[in-house]
């Protein structure tokens, strides 16, 4: 086995599903240049040597090129799409929901969108139009499938399962976790990598996964947060609070299932989202949790989130945005106690 | 004859007065009496042929949506007997009697830019004169198609204001030679995009008026089981995306088509119909740009038929010459009189050509317009009144009826025997449709995902 950081998985998922079935192809911004970066954050980087005919390079125009995918979806091709920064979407927002999401339902089921989209998101230094979490806009959408992974062995199997789906499916990856290196590199990574089985493999796209096991509370979170919820775990278990930390993976549909076996067990849930806690992701989980599970938790489910402010510039407002460990443990040891 | 839901509030509707009175003959399309609304003052139609027996709302009084207002004597109108009124039906009272092209050519319009003037008077008056020989009964299927389409939507208009279709419709009378020129001139494989206003495009492009009023009328065996509406009809299966609602957002899916098309080193083409209206959207700059810098099958169809919903072209771009555009991208861009079903046919079969040398994308500007409004509430006041005699005085089924009469020897006899056909076709389809079965609440969920 190999270990992989986030890039290096996804670029093997791409390489391995285009040699598997020549309908694939790469459409988007600085992807296939040669001797340029393979994309923003090095996901395509060489591919463009391997499948000359396969990697698109396409002009600043995400409305017009997403709508060109969904076209060529249309017509049996599959699709890989993606946005250099995940805010770029916004651009192409009528044709993601207005056209692919809805063209299976309003065909009466005979349109099929066989489409992968992929966008960088989270707050890295760049400014508040290079840094939302734009999940919460696309979530809650009929008829789009979205996946967040949180390291590089889902980061791989996802791919390849949202190639292989039928269906317009959106994943957003996060930029301080894809461990590219050299020029490319960012300030501020954290590690995502895992080992990655040489055999061919591919990852649920509807499953959410425990990832740590405990008994006092739940914590619910994705991308980045995952890996500062796992560290708050690690912290939290010296003062004997054992917590259950969920990676969510699948943003929509969600997994109930999976969250309610954990829910149910620990009968307190605390949801960590990077972004303004104001109708997130969390909002949505939140309710769905109470709806289902509500009458046995012993404390109401909390959020801990960004502040409802666009993303600051300066580090030590940067910082303030992001939920940090610290904010973590604190909110687990409020709700613990309450 | 029921008063139809006109208002698109809940204001007031007020009966002004009656054209016909008790007693008297009248037509099924002709103007029966006069209704005002917050919106507009507009006249509606009678929905039946024969005698007006009875007069239940008096001049000058409120009326409810689907309050019995008249009683009719009906005659019959039967189809194929000897006794068809050769005139067709239209949505207006006045029968325009075309004028010499010269002396309409002189009349110069109150409104639009000297661009749209030149084109106005330009090519839209030359007499019809093909350039290639046609078989005769080519020339009349395309006359039938366009018939079909224009009597398809005349009966949907009726079918709307008897109260017995739900939804809205945006129709296409006046807009048969654009659809049918456009999608005769492509092979059966090739594709179309179309907007909220598809149902010309689909029965030109072979969808059957049986699949469209059960999509209309919302049930389960309609083109889209139901689930699509008027705004979405297409048929995978005929080469016809559901129709794309949002102005302008076909037109990088017809990219994106014919994208595949060229990966897929398949010879088939995508045409992509859009009106003067979606020329300022940014999906178009985005989408014909990309077909342009790719060499894209595709042939984009503007039909530019003056008016986006009520908003004239000369007020929404300075440009209203919408084929100069295609130099811009680096590509050809062509101007058709958009009422002659020949010209139009003989620019996309050369178009078509192009597009499958991989010489790039076309643009074709085809000049048009609408008997109707823009959606089926609307009375078109924003459209002069001078303005509509001179396009009706084009009508395209008109047109091509008078020059195959006199460059085919075809009977007027033989062209009423077509709209006898027609009609029939249609009769029974609505017939069907009224009673075909519509989903149930198993059917909410499905077809989300595929």
């Amino acid at each position: 086995m190999k270990r992989f950081g986030i890039a290096e998985a996804l670029r093997e998922a791409i390489q391995e599903e285009m040699e598997r079935d020549n309908r694939v192809f790469c459409i988007g911004e600085d992807i296939a240049v040669p001797g340029g970066w393979g994309g923003a954050f090095t996901v395509t980087l060489g591919l463009e040597k391997k499948f000359p005919d396969r990697m698109l390079d396409v002009p600043i125009a995400e409305l017009g090129f997403f709508g060109v995918a969904i076209g060529a979806a249309l017509m049996g091709m599959r699709p890989i799409v993606d946005v250099q920064y995940g805010d770029f979407l916004l651009l192409a927002s009528d044709q993601i929901i207005n056209n692919a999401a809805k063209m299976c339902y309003m065909s009466g089921g005979r349109a099929k969108v066989p489409l992968v989209m992929r966008a960088p998101i989270g707050a890295t230094g760049r400014g508040a139009q290079h840094a939302q979490s734009l999940e919460r806009f696309f979530t809650g959408v009929p008829g789009l499938k979205i996946v967040a992974p949180s390291n590089a062995y889902d980061a791989k199997g996802l791919l390849k399962a949202a190639v292989r789906d039928d269906n317009p499916v959106l994943m957003f990856e996060h930029k301080l976790l894809y461990g590219s290196r050299g020029a490319r590199a960012e300030p501020g990574a954290t590690d995502a990598t895992s080992e990655i089985p040489e055999e061919d493999y591919t990852v649920p796209l509807d499953k959410a996964v425990r990832r740590r096991e405990g008994s006092h509370v739940t914590i619910l979170a994705w991308l980045l947060m995952l890996h500062h919820a796992t560290a708050a775990a690690n912290i939290l278990s010296n003062e004997g609070i054992e917590v259950e930390v969920l990676d969510v993976r699948s943003l929509s549909p969600l997994d109930y299932e999976t969250i309610g076996t954990s829910v149910q067990k620990t009968r307190r849930a605390i949801i960590v989202e990077e972004g303004p806690k104001a109708g997130g992701v969390g909002a949505e989980l939140a309710a769905g949790i109470m709806e289902r599970f509500g009458k046995n938790l012993l404390s109401p489910v909390t959020r801990v989130a960004s502040p409802d402010i666009p993303v600051p510039f300066t580090p030590i407002l940067e910082n303030a945005y992001r939920p940090d460990v610290a904010r973590i443990v604190d909110a687990v040891r409020r709700v613990v106690t309450s | 004859m029921k008063m139809p839901d006109l208002a698109t509030t809940d204001s007031d509707i007020r009966l002004l007065r009656w054209f016909s009175q008790p007693g008297q003959a009248v037509q099924r399309g002709q103007p029966l009496f006069e209704v005002e609304t917050d919106k507009a003052i507009s006249q509606v139609e009678s929905i039946a042929t024969g005698i007006l027996k009875e007069v239940r709302a008096p001049a000058d009084s409120l009326v409810s949506a689907g309050q019995v207002i008249a009683v009719f004597e009906l005659q019959s109108q039967g189809s194929g007997t000897s006794a068809i009124d050769p005139a067709p039906i239209t949505a207006s009272p006045v029968k325009v009697i075309a004028s010499a092209p010269s002396a309409v050519a002189q009349k110069i319009l109150g409104r639009g830019s000297e661009l749209a003037r030149d084109k106005i008077q330009g090519p839209a008056l030359q007499p019809l004169a093909p350039a290639i020989t046609y078989e005769r009964s080519f020339l009349l299927s395309l006359y039938e198609r366009m018939v079909l389409i224009r009597e398809f939507e005349e009966r949907v208009k009726f079918l709307f204001l008897e109260g017995t279709m739900p939804g809205t419709i945006h129709q296409c009378q006046g807009q048969e030679a654009t659809a049918v020129g456009v999608c005769f001139a492509l092979q059966p494989d090739d594709w179309i995009t179309s907007t909220f206003r598809g149902h010309g495009h689909a029965l030109a492009k072979g969808l059957t008026p049986q699949e469209l009023l059960d999509e209309l009328f919302g049930a389960i065996t309609g083109c889209c089981k139901g689930k699509g509406g008027s705004m979405h009809v297409g048929n995978m299966d005929k080469g016809m995306v559901p129709g794309i609602a949002i102005v302008g957002g076909g037109i990088p899916l017809a990219a994106g088509m014919a994208l595949a098309f060229k990966m897929q080193k398949s010879p088939r083409i995508a045409a992509c119909f859009f009106g003067d209206g979606a020329v300022a959207e940014g999906a178009f700059h985005e989408g014909v740009n990309m077909a342009a810098l790719w060499n894209l099958p595709v042939i984009f169809v503007c039909e530019n038929n003056l008016y986006g919903a009520s908003t004239h072209i000369s007020k929404v771009m300075r440009n209203t010459r919408v084929s100069d555009r295609a130099a811009a991208y680096g590509f050809r861009g062509e101007t058709v009189d958009g009422n002659d079903v020949l010209a139009v046919y003989e620019a996309t079969r050369q178009a078509a050509v192009d597009c499958r040398a991989g010489n790039g994308p076309v643009l074709l500007e085809l000049l048009t317009y609408r008997r109707t409004g823009h959606s089926r509430r609307d009375p078109c006041h924003y459209q002069p009144t001078d303005e509509r005699e001179l396009w009706f005085s084009r009508d395209p089924l008109d047109r091509f009826a008078d020059w195959m009469s006199q460059n085919v020897a075809v009977s007027s006899s033989l062209l009423a025997q077509v709209k006898a056909r027609v009609e029939a076709q249609i009769n029974e389809a609505v017939r069907k449709a009224k009673e075909a079965p519509l989903p149930t609440l198993n059917d909410l969920n499905t077809d989300v995902f595929a």
